[in-house]
């Protein structure tokens, strides 16, 4: 049965950390309004509090002794097939697990983890998208949620090197870098792999990608599928410990960066000394130590501001780094969104709900929250250092025709170099 | 009916069960959820978490109260933000520094403190009714809190209300007679004291959970909370 096999995954999952901050809700409502998937539709059941309900539930019948009484007495219904179908929907298409509830909750509870460990129930449970779980096959199977072969991607490596005149080294032994990319950038967003190539050989950095740990992406973090989660990620740890790399530069996802640097050592082995870090911090690092050289106010004319990504930005901690380099490449035309930074609004595309076909009335409807925030303040560009984030504002600025140029910010820093 | 002897028995022998009941409740509370299993968290920080969860507590306090706006959820949520506002700095004030209060603590620490004037703690006490009365209204009509209200959170809200109508009551002589409201108010503070480990009013405990894990999570990756 269904909502056995996600209720065992609740039961597993709740410990100190979980109960605790369950029984810390007040039950006050704030994390709705905090909510972009609440602000544009006003359906309650997207406040985050009410995501949360089925852990609530398993924790409450399942560990509470009045909540077992309540149970028995059969003054509590168990939870059905039904009621998880039911929030699949909700916590996979109205959900980016982007985290900005947990900034309000007068409590500081951790909305986003919550959310995802609800997740992970309805994957135990088979209730995952149809979309979503047809690309996370992909990825186990082929390598790649957008269906890569080995073959197409070393074809498409070797073209964009040739096409942008860039050097790509595979497979470099000794390397100490290992790039990891994402199928979205491969496919879509070509220019900023070659953006980055261009910067890694401008700073004489020793880098390499990995044929076999070539896919950043992961869906069975997306998912919540902690086994494939950890599958995933290990095809990339075990890539650098052939290659011997002394870092893992993780590139433009939002979500693969918060699986490899925030959650990976708490759910596998990883290797030992091999430091992992966003590529928007390896650039940073590289032009405050003058390995690369920007042009100062190479982006002057119009207005330009940055979108801050949950996973990178308020859950990854690189909310200072791409701030520095704007303000230096565009210090007049740099403008920032309000709110910006931790309280940033996330674009709606996050945490797989751009994979759901079913999902995209309601991440446009979201994103039309951005489009206002980037009126408000004249934006004519808006760049940013995740392509799942690049990807939902593309789709987005067509969806409503808003005249805004959509960057990636290391495409930019690899056009101001000197 | 003899109010002087049920006072007596509600401020004398049922209080201290009730207390024992209060704080034996929360120590099982407390204990169960300390042995539901903590894992060490292994991944290196890129800042401080101590820094982290001082800042949380810090701008809990100090900051968010006074300038809810800063969070942008100030507006559509008016009315929980100043009746839960109000209504704990009136619980502070009044339960921790009305001078009966104080004489109250004082008899079961051995020590007491400062007490603020009685206009001062009345004033608090008005305020307090009308903070909850507030809450109760906001949570009848905001569409997410008819959501996820259940019956429960009415009984935290009625087993409030009590000690401090009853309480106001019988500082302001209204309605009955002294013995009667005092024996009220102590019995309603008894019933709230009882009920407290079973209901959400225990989140006081648990906010330094939740606020503690919030500090460390913004502080391990060096943001603010």
């Amino acid at each position: 049965m269904n909502a056995q096999s996600a209720m065992n995954t609740y039961v597993k999952e709740i410990g100190g950390w979980v109960a605790s901050q369950l029984e810390a809700c007040t039950r006050c409502g704030l994390c709705a309004s905090a909510c972009h998937f609440y602000q544009v539709t006003d359906n309650v059941e997207y406040a985050p509090v009410w995501k949360v309900e089925p852990l609530r539930r398993a924790y409450q019948q399942r560990f509470t002794p009045a909540g077992r009484l309540r149970l028995a007495l059969g003054l509590d219904k168990p939870v059905t097939d039904e009621d998880l179908k039911h929030w699949s929907t909700i916590v996979f298409q109205a959900c980016t697990i982007c985290n900005k509830c947990a900034h309000v909750c007068p409590m500081g509870i951790q909305l986003g983890p919550l959310i995802h460990d609800v997740r992970a129930g309805m994957a135990a449970a088979g209730l995952v998208p149809a979309d979503l779980r047809a690309a996370t096959a992909k990825q186990d199977e082929v390598g790649s949620p957008l269906g890569v072969t080995d073959g197409a991607w070393a074809e498409r490596m070797d073209w964009i090197a040739e096409e942008w005149e860039v050097d790509i080294p595979k497979d470099q032994k000794g390397a100490d870098t290992l790039v990891v990319f994402t199928s979205i950038e491969l496919m879509k967003f070509p220019d900023n792999i070659a953006a980055v190539a261009k910067i890694m050989a401008k700073a004489g950095e020793k880098w390499t990608v990995s044929s076999k740990g070539r896919e950043v992406v992961n869906f069975g973090y997306f998912e919540a599928d902690e086994a494939l989660t950890i599958k995933f990620m290990a095809r990339v740890f075990d890539a650098a410990k052939e290659l011997g790399v002394k870092r893992i530069v993780i590139s433009e996802c939002g979500h693969a960066y918060d699986a490899f640097r925030w959650t990976a050592p708490n759910i596998m082995d990883v290797p030992k000394g091999v430091e992992v870090t966003h590529i928007v911090r390896a650039i940073y690092d590289f032009w405050k130590a003058g390995r690369i050289k920007l042009k100062k106010g190479a982006y002057d004319g119009a207005t330009v501001t940055f979108h801050d990504s949950c996973k990178i930005q308020r859950r990854g901690g690189h909310i200072k780094e791409p701030r520095e380099i704007l303000d230096w490449l565009a210090p007049q035309a740099f403008k920032e969104m309000s709110p910006a930074r931790e309280q940033s609004m996330c674009c709606g595309g996050g945490g797989g709900v751009i994979s759901i076909k079913e999902a995209d009335p309601l991440r446009f409807a979201v994103f039309g929250l951005k489009v206002e925030q980037m009126k408000q303040i004249g934006a004519k560009a808006v760049c940013m250092v995740c392509s799942n984030c690049r990807l939902q504002f593309t789709d987005g600025v067509a969806h409503f025709k808003a005249d805004v140029q959509v960057r990636g910010l290391t495409d930019m820093v690899s056009k101001a170099m000197e | 009916m003899d109010w002087t002897a049920i006072l007596q028995f509600f401020r004398g022998p049922f209080f201290k069960i009730s207390l024992l009941v209060f704080v034996g409740g929360m120590t099982y509370r407390l204990v169960r959820i300390l042995l539901l299993g903590w894992k060490r968290d292994k991944v290196p920080s890129r800042g401080s978490k101590t820094v982290g969860v001082v800042k949380t507590y810090l701008k809990g306090l100090l900051v968010l109260p006074f300038i809810p706006w800063v969070r942008r959820t100030f507006t559509p949520n008016a009315l929980t933000y100043i009746g839960g506002g109000l209504f704990h700095l009136s619980l502070v004030a009044v339960v921790l520094f009305a001078t009966p209060h104080v004489l109250v603590w004082k008899s079961l620490l051995g020590f007491g403190w400062p007490t603020l004037p009685f206009p001062v703690s009345d004033w608090f006490a008005a305020i307090g009714i009308v903070a909850l009365v507030i809450l109760l209204v906001n949570r009848l009509t905001h569409p997410v809190l008819k959501l996820i209200t259940k019956a429960p959170l009415f009984w935290n809200w009625a087993l409030t209300f009590l000690p401090f109508v009853t309480g106001y009551m019988m500082t302001h002589h209204l309605g009955f007679r002294y013995e009667v409201l005092y024996s009220l108010h102590i019995i309603s503070v008894d019933v709230l004291l009882i009920w407290i480990p079973f209901s959400r009013i225990s989140h006081f405990l648990f906010y330094f959970f939740s606020r503690t894990f919030h500090g460390a999570q913004a502080g391990k990756r060096a943001i603010n909370p």
